[in-house]
């Protein structure tokens, strides 16, 4: 069989099957909204661990990390850094949301912002910002599809049709299973991906050079100091990597659907627990960057930095080796996916559509337009990868910049009392102004005194001073004493 | 034990992120990685250790 078809034959197979996986738990018992959205907040250590790390091998780490290596060099290794870093956070800040969502029947993260600041207007405004920001991370999973199928296919299927048959499956598979069928296909995907990243990761340098060592030998005599700040960049310099380290580090948890994931958990001893365990996870992410940096000698000149890893293998391996990598990597994309849908839908049913329009919808009826809602998020974002293509990397800090102006808001309200809602109305709106203004006008990283920092790491110290600033002249005792009920579930 | 978890909070950060400008090196390569990616590796590792000590703290203290 010629290898086009090898290649894309197997990759069917691994969508078929994992769909089929992920859709026996929606099947066998009739999910309520709660089943179907948070997992009915059963989930042990191991599920748990699984939806969290999940989202963690996101097309973004396949083929982003390779396509950044292959282009930038030195400041790809802050992908190494921040990972740890935001598990650190998150064994404070998880474990601390579960429990409240518990008693108070949160689903979502505008349900939490709402709930700590007893403020519906602005849980109306973090679900608009939620969706707004989600929508360019599910459009990098879409752009990745895109080029594992355009390389798995050998330019037979150009990325368009590929993207739109993949994600007509993801879409219906998000509808019929819910977070419990993300959770389980997670554990499949998260067990290829590893096989795949560490066995290319290791090969590839290998087999040309003998070892790693030698590898980068050769690459740092052909170009010296690509492997270190700032690399093959002008502006990723030191300061720009401190910065983007502190923004991602704090943003990780504050993606929308993390919030959600943590109410998923049976308990806030899972969290910890896992939490301890994930950093290890991150060493499978300099796997796909030792792709990027063999690429970089062996095959100069892509067009498409985020095709290395892809092109690599194509060019030393026979098609069914490229359908594995191809379907592990069709996976990493699908999975993350189908719970950002998942939540994104989640997020536009309960807290703009219900809260804003129609207060009085029930959990049926709410389940029932959370359902519609994944056909319209998954082709929005399909219109979105399909007219406005942008590198991955791209992507992935414009998402990150945004969602990490929750920061102030939600983790200084669980934990600093004098926290209001109208210094988070005024840090977060600044915030996002300043983000907003930064990336539109090419600003990023921004030019202060000789450091380069990242856009977002400017707005969220902005955001920060306001917040506490503003707290601090607004906040009063009868207040206090109402947040702190709010807050105490245990 | 607030002080010692404080502590072990912050050493992963202190780590991974204020150490970044005196470890922007390529040579030594160690372990087969240029330096600055070596650094960040074990960072990780760091944060292991660290996360896992802070929550044998935190479970020692809640069963007794």
């Amino acid at each position: 069989m010629s290898n086009e078809f090898l290649a894309l034959g197997i990759i069917f197979i691994f969508v078929f099957v994992t769909t089929i996986v992920g859709m026996l738990p929606g099947m066998k018992e009739k999910l309520n909204l709660e089943g179907w959205a948070i997992g009915g907040r059963g989930f042990g250590r191991w599920l748990s661990w699984f939806i969290l790390a999940g989202e963690i091998y996101t097309a973004f780490a396949f083929l982003g990390a390779s396509g950044w290596a292959y282009a930038r060099g030195g400041p790809t290794f802050y992908i190494l850094g921040y990972g740890a870093l935001a598990y650190v956070v998150g064994y404070y800040v998880l474990p601390k949301i579960s429990p409240i969502g518990k008693k108070f029947g949160l689903m979502t993260q505008p349900d939490l912002v709402q709930h700590i600041y007893d403020s519906k207007p602005l849980g109306i405004l973090t679900a608009v910002i939620g969706v707004l920001f989600l929508l360019p991370y599910l459009q990098l999973q879409l752009t990745g599809l895109g080029i594992i199928i355009q390389t798995c296919s050998y330019g037979l299927i150009t990325k368009v049709p590929a993207m739109l048959i993949a994600f007509t499956l993801v879409a219906i598979f998000v509808y019929l299973s819910g977070l419990k069928g993300v959770a389980t296909t997670a554990i499949i995907k998260d067990v290829v991906m590893i096989i795949a990243v560490v066995f290319f990761g290791l090969y590839l340098p290998f087999h040309f050079y003998g070892n790693l060592g030698n590898m980068f030998d050769a690459l740092d005599a052909a170009k010296p100091g690509f492997l270190a700040l700032p690399g093959g960049t002008k502006v990723l310099d030191v300061s720009w990597v401190m910065s983007t380290l502190v923004l991602t580090s704090l943003g990780f948890y504050m993606w929308p659907h993390f919030s959600a994931n943590s109410f998923s958990a049976k308990s806030p001893e899972v969290l910890r627990h896992n939490a301890v365990f994930l950093p290890l996870y991150q060493i499978c992410l300099l796997f796909p960057m030792l792709i990027g940096f063999t690429a970089l000698l062996i095959l100069p000149g892509l067009s498409n930095p985020d095709m290395s890893f892809m092109v690599m293998v194509q060019k030393v391996f026979p098609g069914w080796a490229l359908g594995l990598v191809g379907g592990a990597g069709a996976l990493a994309c699908m999975i993350p996916a189908s719970d950002l849908i998942l939540n994104t839908s989640m997020i536009f049913t309960r807290n703009i559509y219900c809260r804003g329009f129609n207060p009085d919808a029930d959990h049926p009826h709410q389940k029932f337009v959370a359902r519609i809602i994944v056909f319209i998020v998954t082709a929005t974002a399909l219109c979105l990868a399909i007219f406005a293509p942008n590198l991955l990397v791209n992507l992935l800090l414009i998402g990150y910049s945004g969602v990490t102006q929750f920061f102030p808001m939600i983790v200084l309200g669980l934990f600093w009392k004098r926290s209001t809602k109208i210094a988070s109305f005024c840090g977060l709106i600044v915030g996002e102004i300043l983000v907003v203004y930064l990336t539109l006008n090419k600003l990023d990283p921004v030019a202060i005194l000789g450091l380069h920092l990242n856009a977002g790491f400017v707005a969220l110290m902005v955001n920060l001073i306001i917040f506490i600033v503003i707290s601090i002249f607004t906040s009063n005792n009868d207040d206090l004493i109402a947040k702190e009920k709010r807050l105490n579930a245990l | 034990m607030k002080a010692l978890k404080f502590v072990l909070t912050l050493i992963p950060f202190v780590w991974t992120i204020a150490m970044i400008p005196f470890v922007n090196t390529v040579k030594p390569i160690v372990l087969g990685l240029p330096f600055l990616a070596f650094w960040l590796v074990a960072g990780i590792f760091v944060a292991f250790v660290c996360l896992s000590i802070i929550y044998k703290i935190d479970t020692n203290n809640s069963n007794g």
